[in-house]
């Protein structure tokens, strides 16, 4: 192999295909066009991973500092902080109350300095928020002045809804922490294995139809390219040459490609910021592609479209009168197409079962061979299932008749063109039953019981009396139906510590009505003035503590109402009556159970209790829409740093329905990269034969027939493509399903992805249709 | 011949851009005749071919088809004309490559709503007449352009047509083959009694008909159908 001459036929290749002509620039800005989308695809999911590394440094970047040292005592540069997270119509808010404790506290990132005592700075996207009338409901409950904006280095991005408040209420008892500085490194959140295992695939998923499309373009314009190496041959160049200037061809369009995808990438990373998938966006700085993998797509997208070019040219003679291509096509084999399914599902089956969905570490590397040779050899399956279809096709009316012969004489280009639907579709209908799978898990392993309750709140109260009005407080905001209240404490053993002690038992303690009572535990009656006793059953998994709660929960033991060792004075004792039945507890609607004593208020009166809480479960009428909000509104006026979860699953839900919808977008947009260089293809195909249509319509052929010829020549591979999808995804997705010990939830999950490669014929046939119409005239039989 | 034309063109005209292709040319052809339309490239025959044929429309003059102004007609209704009166040989054949050469003659019939058996047995009678018929189950790529053109031939004759409009139908062959096919043209159109209008620019292959026509400039120069 001689370099110089390597490097000169491959020059003029390249001079070839930006000086051939109106149609040989085309077909060089089509492959460029082509090759540039793909880049620009792997540009952006090559990017995935920085993206999400800089939303964790930013947002450790912006947190408080606690990690070198608990500050005892307030200094000139110390702050205290607490921060809420919450949420405003289903998006995520979350705010930084500081109070500093000197002059020189630090200032947050992203803003000038700390906000005087009720003055607050907001993200653009919360002041855009608050200004309009839909945030009228949110400034409620933000009872801060809006004195500024924070700055890109306080967000993790350009959409979060963000607010640094100075709250002069906190204290050491309501804060977070005390401060000195910004910024500590928080320890990354493993994935779990669910997670990672849908990431693997979503990637597999992207990356392999972009492969593909490179690979299919690259081919563009192959008939014209094959008459120009013939003219070579006739001028004296030999085989090897032909090919290497063929090379040089193709090369010149991917390299162009590259250009063109970087152009795509930086431009459209510039729309970041306006793409929001599952509370997600970034800064476009933040969209930076990982340097190995970008360097890679660099030297892959050039090295691939040479390859597949003296890859197509491997079956074609190149003589001087003509190109010849091989006369009778090579049997397509399946035995080794089998072989790469079977090698995937040789990596994947050995997994099944072997994953816990709460496992932080999975092998990557083994299930994303096993996905990608699964879906290789799908790809690989189709040139030969299509093949062995067409070649039993017979009989229809003549559209049928030509589209299937036209299929029986050259299937590879069709199925080339077909392959990167295979892979995407497949792709998206395993991720579509893994999400649905996920989904489902999540949604049970909350185990919220949401007819019972949607909103729950615990609230700080300086006695039971003062926790009790705040529960009739909330039960009586507008769009409450009912609430679940309890003032909560513990109760302690009473007497000294038993040799080996260092703690003394303790046991939680709920103060309630009968009906919230009921609620906790299965009480055979109940009347104000009842004392229970709910004890942990032997082997209980959500009560670590069970021995102490036993011995400290008695019916007739003597308690004291606060820990004697951390109480001066007198410390309060109760006896549980001799008369309090034991029970047994019921979950609550957050799913838990509750050990310990629970009694009526006559039972225990307003007794002084150590830190009481209200622990307020709400039921909202699901007419008002915004009865969560005005719920939390009232909470956090109440207590500043209350937090008020939401128990409704219709979140969580949402989320996975956007992903979903995300998948199917994405598996979309894929599969539109495939339809367009189908597309392309099939544009080529009806300009090669400009003359032979034209002559069809000399005697008499209806537009009619050649558009549905057109159309089942899409229709045929297209619909053979997604069998084998369908088929292959379905089939992947039970597998990878049964690695979680998962089980299917919905077999009809393909009919969405079904649905748009339908769409993709008719766009295909239709955008063929212009071109197919103008070809018929009559100029095409014109020789002069 | 003194019946009236078959085919009656008068003061046709067609250009292509600026270019003229046919200025006030007039042309008739009386049924069962074999007329050569001769002239140098670019003189305008094939326009003349494609306006006679219906498959470009003038744009001025008149053509009458068996008494009727085919010119009036819509596109679908001149493509049912060409459906049923008239068949094409064009000089390399245009065999529809995927289809094998009895599909490819059968195609016309099939094109006019025939059964696919009836037409492909009617096909290979006439790849019998045309003496190809050892090429019916082959792909226009696997027979040499001799047997392809005279597929051509078959395919032009098959449906029964009234009006043969070959253009340049030996243009790609050696003469002996060019010979073959001129005289399986003329001999099955004077068998069916289909006229046959003729472009080509080889006095040997327009010594097959029964008279010539020139077309220089776009317009017909000399002929002899006024005598």
């Amino acid at each position: 192999m001689n370099p110089r001459i390597w490097a000169r036929d491959l020059a003029l290749g390249a001079r070839f295909a930006v000086t051939g002509g109106r149609s040989g620039v085309l077909r060089t800005l089509l492959t460029a066009a082509g090759v540039g989308f793909g880049v620009a695809l792997l540009l952006l999911a090559s990017s995935l991973p920085n993206m999400l590394f800089q939303r964790e440094v930013r947002e450790s970047a912006r947190a408080p500092d606690a990690s070198h040292r608990m500050i005892e005592e307030p200094g000139p540069g110390t702050f205290l902080h607490y921060t809420q997270y919450s949420s405003y119509r289903g998006a995520a808010l979350s705010g930084l109350l500081l109070k500093p404790e000197g002059p020189g506290a630090a200032v947050p990132p992203g803003t000038d300095g700390v906000p005087a005592a009720g003055e607050m700075l907001v993200s653009p996207a919360l002041g855009r928020l608050l200004g309009s009338p839909e945030g009228a409901l949110l400034k409620e409950r933000l009872p801060y002045e809006v004195v500024g904006t924070i700055g890109e280095p306080g967000l993790i991005g350009p959409n979060e809804l963000r607010y640094v408040a100075h709250a002069p209420f906190l204290t050491t008892d309501n804060y977070d922490g005390r401060g000195l500085r910004y910024g500590w490194s928080v320890p990354e959140e493993p994935m779990n294995a669910f997670l990672l295992l849908l990431v693997v695939i979503a990637y597999v998923v992207l990356l392999l139809p972009v492969l593909v499309f490179i690979g299919t373009a690259a081919r563009f314009g192959g008939e014209q390219r094959d008459r120009r190496l013939a003219a070579l041959r006739l001028v004296g160049a030999d085989n090897a040459t032909t090919r290497r200037v063929a090379a040089g061809e193709s090369l010149a369009g991917a390299l162009l490609g590259l250009v063109v995808g970087a152009g795509l990438f930086l431009a459209s990373r510039q729309f970041a910021g306006t793409v929001e998938i599952w509370d997600v966006n970034a800064f476009p700085s933040d969209v930076v592609p990982h340097t190995l993998l970008a360097l890679l797509v660099l030297a892959v997208v050039p090295v691939s479209s040479v390859v597949v070019t003296l890859l197509a040219l491997r079956g074609v003679a190149i003589e001087p009168l003509g190109v010849v291509r091989t006369s009778t096509p090579r049997r397509r084999r399946l035995w080794w197409r089998l072989l790469i399914l079977a090698a995937g599902a040789a990596l994947l089956v050995p997994a099944v079962g072997g994953i816990q969905v709460e496992d932080t570490g999975i092998d990557t590397f083994t299930i994303g061979a096993g996905t990608v040779l699964v879906l290789i050899g799908l790809t690989g399956l189709l040139p030969w299932l299509v093949e062995a279809a067409v070649k039993r096709l017979r009989g229809g009316p003549v559209s049928w008749q030509l589209a299937v012969r036209r299929l029986q004489l050259s299937s590879g280009t069709a199925a080339r063109a077909v392959s990167g639907i295979v892979v995407a579709a497949a792709g998206a209908i395993a991720l579509q039953m893994l999400f649905q799978a996920m989904e489902h898990t999540f949604t049970a392993e909350t185990g919220h019981d949401t007819s019972r309750a949607q909103l729950q709140t615990s609230l700080d109260a300086r006695d039971g009396a003062d926790a009790r009005r705040t529960i009739d407080r909330l039960a009586a905001v507008e769009g409450v139906t009912g609430v679940i209240g309890t003032v909560d404490s513990h109760v302690y053993r009473h007497g000294p510590l038993k040799p080996g002690e260092e703690f003394r038992p303790i046991a939680p303690f709920s103060v309630g009505d009968c009906a919230s009572l009921r609620e906790y535990a299965v009480l055979p009656s109940c009347a104000d003035g009842d004392v229970f006793v709910v004890v942990p059953p032997k082997g209980a998994t959500d009560a670590p503590d069970a021995p102490r709660i036993r011995e400290t929960a008695r019916p007739g033991a003597l308690v004291t109402l606060r820990d004697p060792a951390e109480t001066k004075g007198t410390v309060p004792e109760w006896r549980i009556p001799a008369t309090a039945r034991v029970v047994t507890a019921r979950p609550d609607p957050v799913g838990l159970h509750r050990y310990g004593v629970l009694a009526t208020p006559r039972a225990i009166g307003a007794a002084p209790l150590e830190n009481p809480r209200s622990e307020v479960l709400v039921r909202l009428d699901p007419s008002l829409p915004d009865a969560p909000e005005v719920v939390r509104n009232a909470a956090l006026e109440i207590d500043p740093t209350a937090t008020v979860r939401g128990l409704s699953d219709t979140e969580q839900s949402s989320k996975f329905l956007s992903v979903r919808t995300g998948i199917l977008v994405g598996s979309t947009l894929t599969m539109l990269l495939v339809a367009a260089s189908l597309l392309v293809a099939t544009l080529e195909q009806l300009r090669d034969r400009k003359r032979l249509l034209s002559s069809l319509v000399a005697f008499g052929t209806r537009r009619t027939t050649l558009g549905c010829s057109v159309l089942w020549q899409t229709a045929v591979p297209i619909a053979l493509g997604l069998a084998l999808a369908v088929a292959g995804g379905l089939g992947l997705g039970s597998v990878l399903l049964a690695m979680t010990g998962q089980r299917v939830h919905d077999w009809w999950v393909f009919l969405p992805v079904v649905g748009v490669g339908a769409a993709l014929i008719a766009a295909v046939t239709l955008l063929s249709l212009p071109l197919l119409w103008r070809l018929m005239r009559a100029d095409g039989l014109r020789t002069e | 011949m003194n019946t009236a034309p078959l085919l009656e063109a008068t003061g046709l005209s067609k250009a292509y851009g600026p270019t003229a292709a046919l200025s006030g040319a007039d042309f008739a052809l009386r049924a069962g005749e074999v007329v050569a339309v001769m002239g140098p490239s670019g003189s305008g025959k094939s326009t003349l071919l494609h306006c006679l044929a219906g498959i470009v429309r003038p744009d001025a003059g008149t053509l009458a088809y068996d008494g009727r102004d085919i010119t009036a007609l819509s596109d679908t209704a001149r493509s049912a004309l060409r459906r049923t009166d008239f068949g094409f040989v064009f000089q390399f054949g245009q065999l529809v490559p995927e289809l094998s050469c009895v599909e490819n003659v059968a195609l016309p019939l099939r094109l006019n709503g025939e059964k696919r058996k009836a037409a492909e047995a009617r096909a290979l009678e006439w790849l019998a007449r045309l003496e190809v018929d050892d090429t019916a189950a082959k792909r226009p790529g696997e027979i040499s352009g001799g047997q392809g053109q005279r597929v051509a031939v078959a395919r032009a004759l098959v449906s029964s047509p009234r009006v043969i409009f070959a253009d340049e139908p030996t243009g790609a062959l050696d003469s002996l083959n060019g010979e073959r096919v001129m005289r399986l043209l003329t001999d099955a159109s004077r068998d069916t009694g289909a006229a046959v209008v003729l472009v080509t620019h080889e006095a040997r292959v327009a010594a097959w008909s029964d008279r010539e026509v020139v077309v220089r400039d776009g317009s017909v120069r000399s002929s002899e159908w006024a005598a």
